[in-house]
């Protein structure tokens, strides 16, 4: 395989006001036509940096320092601005995080694919239109030649993204580089557009840098692999060799502390400690300070990235003699059955859509949450997951009285309290809290650790001064955090540590329930580790019941007793954690399953089934009977004429509601009349 | 769109009746009246009761309203009795010429102050934004009526070169064919809305040069110019668009003063003329006219908006 662009000891700096950021130290890496490689690391580990220096759109004050990267014989590094605009889009496109904003809000997508095509090719406007059309029409945009006039903002994510993608391919570039570009799209979607630049690759027979923090992606859609930690390739192979047998400790540490690999009753491996301030990077191996198996030598020296096939950069690798694990998973303690604490009888959430007029006239209505009951019980974890629209943060929102239900009712602790006013239900407050998925927007930035603390305490009037200082030194001690983050700002702080004042927070007036919604998606891997962890030990110690949102399932699976699926605003199936994710009855529940990216090559790529497809449907006008019939692949008329009840599938409470389920349901509990077992698929 | 746009007329009628009622109530709660105004000093409460009684200002506030208010249906803003004139002839012929210099000068801003904030956010602390940011702070702080007697000592007495008074004419035409005239007053209007306009533009542009769609635009080899004209401009022109409407009225009232400094004979100097002699129905008449300057100016911006942002649509 001839390469297509190789990067020779690429070192990458960032002139800020206050010193200078050297965010890669040293990389080389080649990639081959038609190949994929995956670079993979946490946030600040420099894989976005090497991305950008090599189409050198580097941040304000960025510059390639020193090293080469050649792009067929092209020195890209030393290359002036004007011929880097002519490599630009042409022979390099790039494909970037989040398409909500990578679009021109204020241009058609037509123009803006065809924009690359003029920029780069002699053709007339007309010629360089009808080519957009051709690539939106490749990146799989339904009529796409209609749409050419379309402005984004009419067009979904994940629709966005395959424009994205359009004006990147447009001139058939050599080297296609995709920054993160499904860490902001619904996992149905991230599968679809995934396999779309799998498939493009392999037509085009372009060369791919992956960047992603995501395992799973790179186990599933590259050749080769680069981890990337402080700046530097940490250890690069065949991605199924790495994955089979990862040499450097940090690889390993990044395996173990995905929940997807741990089962429910162990502890996750979390890495301790942070990454290393790149403005002044330590001195020998740079993973040293948070390493099981550092020694004195790793301290003073830098171990080269060395080795034929599968080179790493460790003195002491894995796999090289017998070493004690370092914190293996320990086992957690079981929770009994106990009594009810949160029941949630057929709610229902419905905002009315408006027109923009003087009358305010009623237009329709988005329907959030349609009929969902549930129970849960004190000490246990509710996971609540679904993809981004599906009604899951709105039902969060109901459990803690902070939105009022359309009808239905949420009795917390035999208490009703849905539909209660702002004064009766003033006092009840302090049993439920909520966590919230964005550390940085959720504490207030003017507000020092102290006050943030302590404001629950002092609304609720829980003690003199003297005693609430107590209770929230107590606070920070049991979420991890030195006692000298009290007098400091949440900016200075990292995501990880404001998560953790976050938990602080809602445990200061001692809670019965903690609502999380999304607390981890926004962390990286080793620090979700961390604050899961941490979640586990306080429900422990407190007694404490969570309902626990996210759309990830396997972070849902770990961490929960119980899960709740829910579709476009129905709950379309709930059960035992272990029950639903490896015996799901539902096809979502099943297509959601498939659509997780596993950190297994071997298994991801003997997954052949199709995930979910298709686009989640308006809740303004959901579909008919069941809801998931539009992208389910058993629907038959029955499903658009009938909405299918809820059945059960076990004595533990197993339930879906499918008119042709994936389980045989059990009959004798069933109080249905219709004969489920005749479509059931078999499970796969 | 049409039903847009008549809602927002029936709210505008609305609104400049309040307006009116509340500059009603204010002009009778002041000092003096128009009978002293038009009298003298001197005039004995006999001859002020009279002139009074003979305008009908001796009736209750409420009831000379809506007389007030039926005669402006029908199209009749009164009569000034200091001019001898319909008050709607007296707007009539002056408001094209204050319309002139706001246009003149409205204009006149904008093509200055896009590029100048252009270049400011480009430039971003550097010579070039530190220099026409000071000078923006300068125009920005400076009283018009100043500000005209500055450029008229400057341009009129120092260097002779432009004329200290506006033309002289109740012909908008022979007021056109005396541009030279027409120089200083749009440039103390223009001065004022360029410093304003300017720091608007430059931070929007700024906002926008930092977007994700600026970055794929480069990454599809768009140079420099390309990004900021195609991609940037339209962008950061929706603010803008929005400001321009909301300081219509502004402008507007910016000409009152510098018409009075110049001698121009438009709207302002009207009103000038009538605060002085309390002429309530001029001052009541210019005061409806603002207040639809406002309305218009607002709905202007929302359909500006419009224009430039498709992600805006109004049913």
């Amino acid at each position: 395989m001839s390469p297509v662009v190789t990067l020779d000891d690429l070192h990458t700096d960032i002139a800020l006001r206050k010193g200078t950021v050297y965010p890669v130290g040293g990389v080389s890496l080649t990639v081959g036509k038609g190949e994929s490689l995956g670079i993979v690391g946490e946030s600040g580990c420099g894989k976005t940096m090497t991305a950008l220096s090599v189409i050198r759109l580097l941040p304000p004050g960025g510059r390639v320092a020193r090293g080469s990267i050649t792009l067929g014989d092209t020195d890209l590094a030393t290359l002036d601005e004007a011929g880097m605009r002519k490599i630009r889009g042409n022979r390099i496109g790039m494909i970037f995080q989040d398409p909500m904003t990578s679009l021109n809000p204020c241009m058609t997508i037509g123009d803006q694919v065809s924009e690359t095509v003029l920029l780069h090719r002699d053709v007339t406007r007309a010629q360089a239109r009808e080519r957009a059309a051709e690539v939106l029409d490749l990146v799989g945009l339904p009529r796409a030649k209609e749409r050419l006039d379309s402005y984004p903002h009419l067009l979904s994510g994940g629709m966005r993204q395959r424009v994205v993608i359009a004006m990147a391919l447009a001139c058939e570039p050599e080297l296609l580089i995709a920054d993160e570009p499904t860490t902001a799209l619904d996992a149905t979607i991230q599968k679809q557009i995934l396999e779309l630049i799998d498939d493009l690759r392999g037509r085009l027979g372009m060369a791919v840098i992956l960047v992603t923090h995501d395992l799973g992606v790179i186990a599933g859609y590259t050749d080769r692999v680069a981890v990337m930690y402080a700046g530097k390739i940490v250890e690069t192979s065949s991605t199924r060799e790495l994955f089979a047998n990862p040499r450097h400790p940090y690889t390993e540490a990044l395996f173990r502390a995905l929940p997807e690999n741990v089962d429910a009753d162990r502890r996750l491996y979390a890495i301790p400690g942070l990454p290393p301030d790149l403005s002044n990077p330590p001195q020998g191996c740079r993973f040293a300070a948070r390493c099981a198996y550092a020694t004195e030598e790793c301290r003073d020296q830098e171990p080269e990235l060395t080795g034929d096939g599968h080179p790493f950069a460790c003195f002491h690798p894995l796999g090289a003699k017998e070493q004690a694990t370092p914190n293996p998973h320990t086992p957690l303690a079981v929770a009994e059955e106990t009594a009810p604490l949160l029941v949630v009888r057929n709610l229902v959430r419905t905002f009315p859509v408006t027109s923009n007029g003087v009358l305010q006239r009623k237009i329709g209505a988005v329907s959030a949450v349609a009929d969902v009951s549930f129970t849960v019980h004190t000490g246990e974890t509710f996971g609540l997951v679904g993809e981004s629209g599906c009604g899951k943060s709105t039902i969060g929102r109901l459990l803690v009285a902070a939105d009022t239900p359309t009808s239905g009712s949420v009795t917390f602790d035999g208490t009703q309290i849905s539909g209660k006013s702002h004064h009766e239900l003033r006092k009840r407050r302090r049993d439920f809290q909520l966590m919230f998925q964005d550390p940085y927007a959720s504490l207030d930035p003017r507000m020092r650790v102290r006050s943030i603390l302590r404001e629950p305490l002092a609304i609720q009037h829980r003690g003199s001064a003297v005693e609430q200082e107590k209770a929230i030194a107590k606070l920070l001690d049991e979420v991890g955090l030195p006692g000298a983050a009290l007098d400091k700002y949440p900016h200075e702080f990292s995501g990880g540590q404001r998560q953790r004042i976050g938990l602080a927070r809602a445990l200061a007036l001692r809670p019965k329930l903690i609502v999380a919604d999304e607390p981890v998606s926004a962390l990286d891997v080793s620090v979700q580790a961390q604050i899961l962890n941490l979640m586990r030990d306080l429900q422990r110690e407190h007694q404490l019941t969570y309902v626990f949102i996210s759309h990830d399932l396997s972070v849902v699976r770990y961490l929960s007793t119980t899960i709740g699926v829910m579709y476009l605003g129905k709950l379309v199936e709930i059960g035992p954690a272990e029950q639903v994710y490896t015996s799901p009855a539902h096809p979502y529940t099943q297509g959601l399953i498939d659509t997780i990216p596993l950190a297994d090559p071997e298994r991801e790529q003997r997954k052949d089934n199709a995930g979910v497809r298709g686009e989640l449907p308006s809740a303004m006008n959901p579909p008919s009977g069941c809801r998931f019939r539009t992208r389910c692949p058993l629907a038959t008329e029955k499903c658009a004429a009938e909405e299918p009840p809820m059945r059960q599938f076990s004595h533990q409470g197993h339930q879906a509601a499918c008119h042709y389920p994936l389980q045989q349901p059990d009959v004798t509990e069933s109080t249905n009349r219709t004969n489920p077992g005749s479509r059931a698929a078999p499970q796969s | 769109m049409i039903g847009f746009i008549t809602r927002r007329l029936l709210q505008s009628i609305v609104v400049v009746l309040l307006v009116t009622v509340i500059v009603f109530i204010l002009l009778h709660l002041l000092p003096g009246g128009p009978a002293r105004a038009q009298l003298g000093t001197r005039a004995t409460p006999a001859a002020i009761a009279n002139f009074n009684h003979q305008m009908g200002y001796d009736r209750p506030v409420p009831v000379q309203y809506w007389d007030w208010l039926k005669h402006l249906v029908t199209g009749n803003l009164g009569f000034s009795v200091k001019f001898n004139q319909s008050v709607s002839s007296l707007i009539g012929e002056r408001l094209p010429k204050t319309l002139v210099l706001t246009v003149l000068s409205t204009l006149f801003a904008l093509v200055v102050a896009i590029p100048l904030g252009m270049i400011q956010a480009v430039k971003r602390n550097h010579a070039a934004d530190y220099t026409i940011t000071c000078w923006a702070f300068i125009f920005y702080a400076t009283p018009p009526f100043f500000l005209g007697v500055v450029l008229i000592v400057v341009f009129s007495v120092y260097l002779p070169i432009l004329p200290a008074e506006a033309p002289q004419s109740s012909s908008l035409g022979v007021i056109l064919s005396q541009p030279a005239g027409l120089i200083l007053p749009v440039l103390t209007l223009a001065l004022v809305t360029i410093a304003q306009f300017s720091r608007y533009m430059r931070s929007s542009v700024i906002e926008n040069l930092a977007e994700d769609y600026v970055r794929t635009a480069r990454a599809k080899g768009a140079g420099e110019r390309i990004v900021l004209i195609r991609h940037v401009l339209r962008n950061s022109l929706i603010p803008v668009a929005t400001l321009l409407g909301l300081s219509l009225p502004t402008i507007f009232s910016g000409a009152l003063i510098t018409e009075a400094v110049f001698n121009f004979p438009g709207i302002g100097q009207l009103f000038w003329t009538a605060a002085q002699t309390q002429d309530y129905p001029i001052m009541l008449g210019i005061t409806v006219l603002v207040g639809l300057a406002t309305v218009i100016g607002s709905l202007l911006a929302d359909l500006a908006y419009a224009v430039l942002d498709p992600r805006v649509r109004y049913a």
